[in-house]
């Protein structure tokens, strides 16, 4: 079965032999992993400066195509300054509608985020532990996980109501499925040796389960989580966008059918911005706990 | 931060695209038909323009209309706006916000125009038939669906709940797709739903009671929904728009005669049932805007805070 639409994020090679996770400093490796080895000779001001400056510059760039774009004469209704986004932007998000729109938005993402989570680490484990029931539940999932979750939202109008569990149910529906077949891999890769020793120990349950097998697939399932974290922001958007009457999506379309331009720009930069704050975030637990990790391929390479 | 300009780039070179796309019109050898672009909605309210074509009157002006279709005024007033459409359809209260957030449009003649007969308009609210729910009024406090919020259904629906008595800021409005509402309402989802034809009939054929027309409480002769362009357009063309006006006008004069040729070009357009489209409520098409009733509604979306102060509907009326 292929998993190269997941290929890409997953850090591990394919199950072998040797010791693994086996490093090889040429392919495999996120881009993440790589600017957190670098990271040690970038301490200090001059380096958080340059940092600064890196993920600044770009922004700022695109910022002054798109304003001198905007300058010129009739560029159009559709199509607001900077500022004038900007001035909507400190308006409508540094108000109540934080409260309204903005707050409950985050909280069903986060709870959709954390039981996609959840299940799809939970159900992960438990097919990647046994091929038969791996055979028989797999092609159930590759079915589910082709239905796009927009299209099941009438349906679970029915069956979970209108108000936050058919938003969550929504979220959760869309991004499950790189956390569990991610998991399912990662469980699947676990080294034999390994595997065969922590037996020879006497090593089993629970224990076996934290420090062999959720520890060995950790690698793929945080590459799932980051996949899904992605997922999650647009499904919750998509699920407001439905029987709704408050929320960032909702307040999204709905400046947009009430020509309010502007303001319909400030909800999409706070959506970015709440994008990148979660990745940033999501980086920082990530280098936590696949700190073990990124310490033994760096050893693998000799540095 | 990330996504914004990426957004913003994205965007631009979009509208530029669609800018350096002129309307579709082409020079008038003669004998030669002009092609004009109208962006619609197909739903029942834009009959008349389907029939104008079927019936030759748009090419009896010289005039080869093209129909596109648009999921709503969000989508079709850009098209107004960059050129793609050189006329379309949308309901007032979107144009008047329109106009409010200063887009220049202009409306060229009335759309569609309440069946004015409290219980036989084209839209009503409707609840279970077990319902408590007796009258407007009683809709306080309870959560009402309409298809879009603050718009034309929100705000007639409570212009409706202030006219039996109620309080209307003390209803709740939810946004639902028309073809979801039955499932909501039965579910107990919600408790009362904004819907008009071809949905409303099939409510009331599922048993559902209809407990206000919303329309006909607002005033009886409400133009709902207009043909309308920009100003620059219009000022462009004045002659083209002339003929395009007439037309309409014939087709709208057409289409209020002759009811059975609404149901037969519905047939041909929509997927709307063949039962459903015997049994509806049809709109009334005259082609005079009433203007009163569109200061009424104005007027309410200023009660209502959907706009800030009194629009200028000299500018936007025709």
């Amino acid at each position: 079965m292929s998993r190269t639409t997941l290929g890409q994020a997953q850090p591990t090679p394919e199950n072998t032999h040797t010791p693994s996770p086996k490093a090889d400093p040429t392919e495999q490796e996120s881009p993440v992993a790589r600017t957190r080895r670098r990271r040690p000779g970038n301490r200090g001001p001059a380096g958080a400066a340059l940092r600064t400056a890196h993920v600044l510059l770009l922004p700022a760039v695109l910022i002054g195509v798109y304003w001198a774009f905007t300058a010129q004469p009739g560029a159009g209704f559709y199509t607001p300054t900077p500022a004038a986004i900007g001035t909507a932007f400190v308006e409508l998000w540094f108000s109540d509608r934080f409260f309204v729109d903005v707050l409950p938005s985050l909280g069903r993402l986060a709870v959709g985020f954390a039981l996609a989570a959840l299940i799809g680490v939970g159900l992960g484990v438990l097919l990647g532990l046994d091929a038969r029931v791996r055979a028989t539940i797999e092609p159930v999932l590759e079915f589910l996980r082709a239905i796009p979750p927009p299209v099941l939202v009438p349906l679970m109008i029915m069956l979970a109501g209108i108000d936050d569990t058919m938003k969550i149910t929504v979220i959760v529906f869309g991004c499950v499925w790189p956390i569990l077949l991610n998991t399912v891999e990662g469980v699947r890769a676990v080294d034999p040796v390994l595997s065969d020793t922590a037996r020879c120990y006497g090593i089993t349950g629970t224990t076996r389960l934290r420090v062999l097998i959720l520890r060995s697939a950790s690698p793929q399932i945080m590459a799932g989580l980051r996949l899904a974290l992605a997922l999650a922001i647009i499904l919750m958007v998509i699920s407001e966008m439905f029987a709704s009457s408050s929320g960032l999506g909702f307040a999204i379309v709905q400046f947009q059918r009430t020509f309010a331009i502007p303001e319909m720009w400030a909800g999409m930069v706070l959506l970015g911005i709440i994008g990148f704050v979660l990745s940033s975030l999501f980086e920082l637990v990530e280098g936590r706990v696949l700190g073990w990790y990124r310490g033994l391929r760096a050893a693998h390479r000799g540095e | 931060m990330r996504l914004s300009p990426a957004l913003a780039v994205a965007a631009s070179a979009a509208l530029l695209a669609t800018a350096a796309c002129s309307p579709s019109e082409e020079g008038t050898n003669e004998g030669e038909l002009t092609t004009v672009t109208a962006g619609v909605i197909p739903i029942v309210d834009v009959a008349p323009i389907y029939l104008g074509v079927d019936q030759g009157f748009f090419s009896d002006r010289g005039i080869d209309l093209e129909l596109e279709s648009g999921s709503g005024g969000a989508a079709i007033v850009p098209g107004v706006i960059s050129g793609e459409f050189d006329f379309a359809f949308s309901n007032v209260v979107s144009l008047i916000v329109a106009r409010e957030q200063g887009l220049p449009l202009t409306a060229l003649t009335n759309g569609v125009t309440s069946a004015g007969e409290q219980g036989a308009d084209f839209g009503g609210v409707f609840v279970l038939d077990d319902s408590d729910v007796n009258g407007a009024a009683d809709l306080e406090g309870l959560t009402v669906a309409a298809n879009n919020l603050n718009n034309i259904g929100d705000t007639t629906v409570r212009q409706s709940v202030r006219a039996d008595g109620g309080d209307p800021t003390a209803v709740d409005f939810v946004e639902l797709p028309f073809p979801d509402m039955p499932a909501a309402l039965e579910t107990g989802q919600i408790d009362a739903v904004w819907a008009v034809e071809p949905f409303a009939s099939t409510i009331r054929e599922a048993g559902h009671r209809e407990i206000a027309s919303n329309f006909v409480d607002t005033h009886p002769d409400l133009s709902v929904a207009a043909y309308f362009t920009g100003e620059d357009r219009l000022a462009q063309d004045p002659e083209l728009f002339a003929d395009i006006t007439a037309a309409l006008e014939e087709s709208l004069a057409y289409a209020e005669d002759n009811p059975d040729e609404v149901r037969r070009i519905l047939g041909t357009y929509t997927e709307i049932d063949e039962q459903v489209i015997e049994q509806m409520v049809l709109p009334r098409f005259p082609a005079q805007i009433n203007d009163e009733s569109v200061q009424t509604l104005a007027d309410l979306m200023v009660t209502d805070g959907l706009i800030d102060s009194e629009p200028d509907l000299d500018a936007l009326l025709p």
